[in-house]
């Protein structure tokens, strides 16, 4: 493996994702906007005005006192930088199977005289900058600002020691994401029926595990039932100050007010970029012999003679039994649950993947403790929310995106691509029925009080899955990528194109999230109010006459925008799936 | 040169390639022909070091693919039966790309090659286009660009004439037997028997993962008993059609047609 060549493929990956020069051709679209460019000039624009902004606010604070507050308590970013790591972990469990999986599609790559690993590197290489974007151009314009203030030459280094050691932990975190996916996919290669549920219970491991270690740090000592938990993790060794971000922590904050560090604490601080080295070539090695030894292999396509290895159901366009709802409509969310279950890592993905959010977003309640219960209704309501518009958008919004050629024979076969686009969204429901009845039984045993207003949550959330699906089905509709393969890969928008282009996405996020709290916050709060003001019957009775109103505009808002998406699916032209 | 060597191949417990052996020679066009299916795609990518063999193995210009597998990729060209190629990419960028990881050194003689080979191909005008606009047949064009850009020593081509225009399969016949005559080693694979008996100095007849006969075409009608087509040797090999089951089923679309 030599640098160059490293070089040389990475080049050609950022060339062909963040193609800053159009291609000249005559057959190729001419794009007006240049994204990649609008979203450099974004990341600098941020930078500057958190630059200003720390130039601004530091001197009205003054730097003595800041220096002092940081001097005194230099793990004073622990939590933040071992979050770095723990989502770059997180989000990557399944990111080194899935490369080596899809590796045919780098067939082209794999028969060039570079060793495999160095090309299975340049792909990791590549989601770890993706993955460190975020938290560099926030973080890094922040520590120059309080270097210009801190004014004394040391302090400058703190900048360098934070990129070098952010890109460490997003490295760290990915390559034991990557080794604990390919390990598992050796444990499950060639058992399809252990596959199914493997996937699902490797990924609820990882985020649960991986987020107990996280709360574990974010707790620190005495909080209530999790100090069992605790204790096992200090015995393991997890506690905060034994941890990689602590020591992140202390080296950038420490060069930043020129506070005295040990020798051991250097050194102890180098093994970060060092193990993260070492671990990123683990990973690659074991890619390599996952693909060549072709552990990933067995999931053919293809079909011997005499041997089916893999049986699916068949196509069978049968309406869904009992649902009262168009024949098309029926038939599309069979087609859409059947092709997405088929694929047990999608699968999982689609349903496990934003868990990691719903426990980002109860853990800070646990640890405030008592005083705070009273917001637990609001941070499980808001997690909710966000869970059924995950649902949404990676069974509508992606799924009519991964169509692809698919949409050809609905064109064809004239088949009412706004009904089409209905069953696409309906599929997620059942799930937003599950989650939601789960979380439910969450707010029964620990807060009792909340009963009445259990059943209309659940309802709720339903309708704000409906809606949020509508939505990214005709952002999928307006701004998919039809060409884009099902491979999480992108659907993390890592490394290759997301299905779904920049703005798009985002918006077809908000939204429906936006929407989501206002209406059931709405719904809670004001239900709320009204029980304590006017007694719990009234309460009772205006959220279940409130309730309805809700629905109804939801519904109003899932029929339009189905309609809209079908329009667009419709009239799509060939050349933009095929 | 290429050295096949009791390669074997099994998926899962699927057989898919037999124990095959075989010697390519420098300035020698060798012709895997056989049905689909029968393990000829496979044993390309065992000798390409993208599948690892079960069994046995190859040498290409004596480098152990299993030992030495970065050197034998040094001298092979390949171009895959259906080319995944880096959509986002224009022909010319990739043809370049591929350039540079095989260290041709940069600089007007390389322009000119690429070039000249994008010409000969008619895909020129082309190359410049991002390759995800781009025909199956052009795509395999501008994958066989990037295979002999580097001058390879070693060529594989997989089912190579498929889906390509007329003129562009003659333009590939000539360009192949003007590098045979400079000493070019030469794997194709084909199911279409005139393009096998066209082009090829020897042929071997693969089923089912084995090889079942190997030759020049006239000792190959002498194997066959005197056979005088290829087909005829063929079909005697690797089997005909299934009369019965033929006259069966045009039976049934009559009777459904009435
Ligand atoms: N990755 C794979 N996994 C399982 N079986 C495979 C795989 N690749 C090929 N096969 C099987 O091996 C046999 C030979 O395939 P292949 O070499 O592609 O045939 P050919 O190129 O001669 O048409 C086929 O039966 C095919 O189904
Ligand atoms: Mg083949």
């Amino acid at each position: 493996m030599t640098i160059s060549e490293l070089i040389t493929l990475l080049r050609q990956d950022i060339t062909q994702n963040y193609r800053m020069r159009g291609a000249k051709g005559a057959r190729t679209e001419k794009k007006t906007l240049n994204r990649p460019i609008l979203w450099t000039i974004g990341g600098i624009v941020v930078g500057v005005i958190i630059i200003a902004a720390v130039l601004w606010i530091g001197p009205i604070i003054g730097w003595d006192v800041i220096s002092q507050i940081v001097s005194e308590n230099l793990g004073l970013g622990s939590t933040i930088f071992n979050a770095i790591l723990l989502f770059a972990f997180l989000g990557s469990i399944m990111f080194a199977a899935t490369t080596v999986g899809n590796s045919e599609r780098m067939e082209y790559l794999l028969v060039m005289p570079v060793e495999m690993r160095t090309i299975f590197m340049e792909k990791y290489l590549l989601l770890i900058i993706y993955s460190s974007i975020f938290w560099l151009v926030i973080g890094t314009p922040i520590i120059i600002g309080f270097s210009i203030l801190a004014a004394h030459p040391i302090g400058y280094l703190s900048i360098l020691a934070f990129v070098i050691l952010v890109l460490s932990e997003v490295t760290i975190g990915t390559s034991i994401g990557g080794l604990l996916g390919l390990a598992f996919a050796k444990v499950l290669a060639g058992r399809r029926r252990l596959k199914q549920i493997g996937w699902a219970i490797m990924t609820s491991l990882g985020i649960v595990v991986g987020s107990l270690w996280y709360a574990s740090i974010y707790l620190g000592e005495g909080a209530g039932w999790f100090n069992q938990i605790i204790d096992i993790a200090m015995a393991l060794g997890f506690a905060s100050d034994l941890t990689p971000g602590y020591y992140v922590s202390v080296m950038t904050l420490g060069l930043l007010v020129g506070a005295p560090l040990s020798i051991q604490h250097f050194f102890a601080t180098l093994l970060i970029p060092l193990s993260a080295g070492g671990l990123l070539y683990l990973n690659s090695y074991v890619s390599e012999l996952a693909h060549y030894s072709g552990w990933m292999r067995s999931e053919s396509k293809r079909t011997p003679k005499e041997k089916v290895l893999e049986e699916h159901p068949p196509w069978n366009p049968n309406p869904f039994p009992r649902l009262q709802m168009s024949i098309t409509t029926s038939v599309s969310m069979w087609y859409n649950l059947t092709s997405v279950k088929r694929e047990s890592k999608v699968f999982t993905q689609y349903l496990l993947g934003p868990l990691r959010y719903l426990i980002w977003l109860i853990l800070p309640v646990f640890a405030w403790g008592d005083e705070l219960l009273f917001i637990l209704p609001y941070m499980l309501t808001a997690a909710l929310v966000s869970l059924a518009v995950s649902y949404g958008v990676s069974f509508a919004g992606y799924e009519t995106v991964y169509e692809g050629r698919n949409l050809m024979n609905l064109q064809l076969a004239a088949a009412n691509m706004s009904d089409y686009v209905k069953g696409k969204v309906l599929s997620a429901v059942p799930f937003t029925i599950a989650a939601a009845s789960i979380v439910g039984v969450f707010y029964l045993i620990f807060l009792p009080a909340t009963w009445f207003q259990i059943p209309a949550m659940v309802i709720g959330c339903i309708f704000v899955n409906l809606v949020a699906g509508a939505i990214a089905a005709n952002a999928g509709a307006s701004n998919g990528d039809f060409k884009a393969e099902r491979m999480f890969t992108r659907q993390r928008g890592a490394a290759v194109r997301p299905p779904i282009k920049g703005l798009a996405i985002i918006k077809a996020q908000l939204i429906p999230n936006a929407y989501g709290y206002m209406g059931l916050f709405g719904l809670v709060l004001g239900s709320t109010f009204i029980a304590t003001v006017y007694g719990l019957l009234v309460g009772i009775l205006a959220l279940y006459l409130l309730l309805p109103v809700f629905a109804l505009i939801s519904l109003r808002l899932y029929r339009s925008y189905s309609f809209k998406a079908g329009v667009k699916l419709a009239q799509l032209e060939a050349s933009e799936y095929l | 040169m290429i050295e096949v060597l009791t390669l074997t191949k099994v998926f899962n417990e699927f057989t898919a390639v037999k124990g095959l052996s075989f010697t390519v020679n420098p300035g020698e066009i060798y012709g895997l022909l056989g049905p689909n299916g029968s393990g000829k795609s496979t044993t390309m990518r065992m000798i390409l070091g993208l599948l690892r063999p079960t069994e046995g193995t190859a040498r290409v210009n004596g480098h152990d693919i299993k030992k030495e597998i970065v050197k034998a990729k040094k001298v092979m060209g390949y171009v895959p039966e259906e080319p995944v190629l880096p959509e986002r990419l224009t022909g010319w960028e990739y043809v370049n790309y591929v350039s540079d990881i095989w260290k041709v050194p940069r600089g007007v003689e390389r322009e000119e090659d690429i070039e000249e080979l994008l010409t000969l191909l008619d895909i020129k005008d082309a190359s410049d286009d991002l390759i995800e606009t781009y025909s199956k047949g052009m795509s395999r064009k501008i994958s066989l660009v990037a295979a002999l850009v580097h001058k390879p020593q070693v060529l594989i081509l997989d089912e190579v004439q498929a889906g390509i225009d007329p003129r562009g399969a003659a333009t590939i016949k000539e360009i192949l037997n003007g590098l045979r005559s400079r000493g070019a080693t030469i794997l194709m694979s084909t199911h279409v028997l005139e393009i096998a008996e066209q082009m090829c100095d020897r042929i071997g007849i693969i089923n089912e993962g084995e090889m079942v006969a190997e030759g020049a075409m006239d000792e190959l009608k002498v194997q066959a008993q005197g056979q005088s087509s290829l087909e005829e040797i063929f079909l005697t090999l690797t089997g005909g059609p299934d009369m019965q089951l033929i006259a069966q089923f045009l039976g049934e679309e009559s009777g459904e047609m009435m």
